[in-house]
């Protein structure tokens, strides 16, 4: 037991640099090669601005958003190239007896599955570390690997909505979502930091730990929208002012608002802070040292969390602007009556860990965060559309900047982003459309990776319109 | 110890291709023992050897590692001499347990040095030790023996104490901890 929670503290700690990258995800080389800006209207403007849901998609017009985007996995060749896929048992890099194991890279592999091709590979830290052992002494040395050691709270987490069943009428559309909520932050003590960042010895009789805050909810919410266009320029045809019948490529200007109640029922939920690390004695080497645990704990009794909250959003599209704002969960505040508090401390000296219940059938309260999107976009007229958006899921703000290049059946893109890390990333690449289908290019950066290097990969898909 | 172990394969697991370099200060566990110091009395004309032995603690879990290296980079001792004149040297010898040790071929050998009368003498030790021991360092403990060599040149007997002051061993390891 004593060894499982040391090894798990520890592996929190080591594994500190993995940050998720939620922003950078997506499967449409147009995207990815725009730094992951949509110019269209589908992805995190349509989710998280509600005013979207009035506003008609612009396929068709060149930098609207296709039908389907399928990913062309091209990655996956050149892994299964490297690692045949009739080897694998004894492959090195999954073979824990091989001395070309590294299970940093097997980890970087989960982190950034080989769906598309890496051009240029995360780099994984090589290495030497440095122990200094005496009686009364521990000095840990890390060299080149210090740099990952993080000098604010880190983890992952996320605000998402499941599935969003419904149907609607008129402006409004009422349905049933899923939530879920789960936010994990570690936090090290600075004398913990000190020793693996600058190399300070350990001090004797002394307590090195990790404070982990965490929380993860789920449920249901039944949902009221109404989103309609309050207002438009009079006269506006679905063909007026274009050429030979086609299209009015402003019949979609004016002010679009957007609205949305939920109520929300809580199914589960569940809250742990503590400290979780190790005390050592003394001397350093003569007593073995004892795992510090200590967390108190909240959890749900039944899933009777209740709460309401609200989305709201505006969009506003003139011929070629387009602008939007939007955030989710606007007071998501959800009150769980009953609930019960536990403390969870390890003893050493059974080497086992206990279990007191501090409170039962007590209320709690939780929030969902709050996420926010703003988009812009323009069309210039020479095939030319810049776009942006600053989004915010409760994990950090990412910033999006991009432009695309339209000619006859050729676009050019470019874009660069601003990630959760507050990483400068770069995005570039291209297309060639054939009627209703185009087969796309994205190269981009990312840094979601324990070497805390940019990665270079590249992305393909094919788009339908 | 298997909270120490932990500790040491997740940090050196996390830090990925490379070596692992463990300076273990083996002095710092004898001083103020009695087990620092080798007493030794040999009578004239002729020779003797005392020892002393320590069990040498390391980390945990490197059972599958390889050994590069393991050399005593740091490493002292003063001769106190009481009386007589003489030479005296050093071998290190290492080992499972305590009785291996007395078995085991001499991993490192320190040139004698001279002493004569009431003086100090100190004397330095370093070099790589026999490669033939390395695997005994990816256990997690093992033993060693120091053993003074004494030969007495003189009339009276070669009185005194080897006194360490300083050892420190560095192992390289390649990390295949798993």
């Amino acid at each position: 037991m004593r060894t499982a929670v040391v090894a798990l503290t520890l592996a929190v700690l080591a594994l500190a640099p993995v940050r998720a990258a939620h922003a950078q995800i997506s499967f449409d080389a147009r995207r990815l090669g725009m730094g992951g800006v949509s110019l269209g209207r589908d992805g995190n403007a349509s989710r998280y601005n509600p005013a979207y849901r009035a506003v008609k998609n612009r396929s068709g017009l060149g930098t609207g958003s296709p039908k389907v985007t399928i990913p062309i996995p091209i990655g996956l060749y050149s892994f299964f190239r490297d690692h045949p896929i009739n080897q694998l048992t004894h492959d090195p890099a999954f073979n824990p007896d091989s001395a070309g194991f590294n299970p940093v890279e097997l980890l970087n592999l989960v982190l950034n599955p080989p769906i598309f091709l890496d051009i240029r590979k995360p780099p994984a830290p090589t290495n030497d570390v440095e122990f200094t052992i005496g009686k009364n002494q521990l000095i840990m040395n890390l060299g080149q690997t210090r740099v990952l050691i993080p000098d604010q709270s880190f983890g992952l987490g996320t605000s998402g909505r499941l599935l969003d069943l419904g149907a609607g009428f008129g402006a409004f559309h009422v349905s049933v979502m899923g939530f879920v909520n789960y936010d994990v932050r570690f936090t090290l003590d600075s004398a913990l930091r000190s020793v693996l960042k600058d190399s300070v010895p350990v001090r004797a009789d002394s307590s090195y730990f990790i404070l982990t805050e965490a929380i993860a909810q789920t449920g249901l919410s039944p949902t009221v929208s109404y989103a309609a266009r309050l207002w438009h320029p009079a006269a506006l045809e679905p063909t007026a002012g274009a050429a030979n019948g086609a299209p009015n490529p402003n019949a979609d200007d004016g002010v679009y608002f957007g609205a949305a109640g939920h109520y929300y029922f809580g199914a589960t939920y569940g809250r742990g802070v503590g400290p979780a690390g190790f005390t050592v004695g003394s001397p350093i080497f003569g007593v073995s040292p004892s795992v510090l645990f200590d967390g108190v704990v909240h959890t749900s009794n039944k899933p009777n969390g209740r709460g309401i909250g609200a989305d709201v959003g505006l969009a506003w599209i003139t011929g070629p602007f387009e602008v939007g704002v939007g955030a989710n969960d606007i007071g998501a505040q959800l009150t769980w009556s009953d609930t019960k508090v536990q403390r969870i401390l390890y003893d050493p000296n059974g080497d086992s860990i206990s279990t007191t219940l501090l409170a039962n059938h007590v209320a709690s309260t939780t929030k969902l965060p709050i996420s926010y999107i703003a988009n812009a976009s323009l069309r210039m007229g020479t095939g030319t559309t810049v776009g942006g958006d600053v989004f915010n899921a409760g994990r950090g703000t990412v910033i999006h900047l991009g432009a695309e290049q339209r000619s006859g059946p050729l676009a050019l893109r470019g874009g660069v982003a601003r990630d959760q890390r507050k990483k400068l990333q770069f995005g570039f690449g291209g297309g060639l459309r054939f009627g209703a289908f185009a087969l796309d290019v994205g190269v981009w950066t990312s840094s979601s990776t324990l070497a805390d290097k940019r990665a270079m990969t590249m992305a393909t898909s094919i788009s339908v319109y | 110890m298997k909270a120490r172990a932990a500790v040491f394969l997740v940090l050196v697991a996390a830090c990925g291709q490379g070596k692992a370099i463990f300076n273990v200060d083996v002095y710092s566990f004898m001083a103020g023992t009695g087990k620092d110091k080798i007493s030794y009395a040999i009578p004239p004309l002729g020779s003797g050897s005392a020892a002393t032995f320590q069990k040498v603690q390391l980390p945990p879990g490197f059972g599958s590692s390889i050994v590069d290296s393991v050399r005593i980079t740091i490493g002292s001792a003063d001769l106190m001499n009481t009386g007589g004149a003489g030479q005296l040297g050093f071998s290190f010898f290492f080992a499972a347990d305590s009785a291996g040790t007395l078995s085991a071929a001499s991993a490192l050998d320190v040139p004698a040095t001279s002493v004569s009368g009431n003086n100090t003498v100190p004397v330095t030790i370093s070099g790589d030790l026999s490669p033939a021991i390395h695997s005994l360092f990816t256990k997690d403990s093992l033993w060693m023996r120091v053993v003074a060599t004494g030969t007495n040149s003189g009339a009276t007997p070669l009185t005194g104490t080897g006194v360490l002051t300083a050892l420190v061993i560095r192992v390289v390891l390649q990390d295949k901890i798993l």
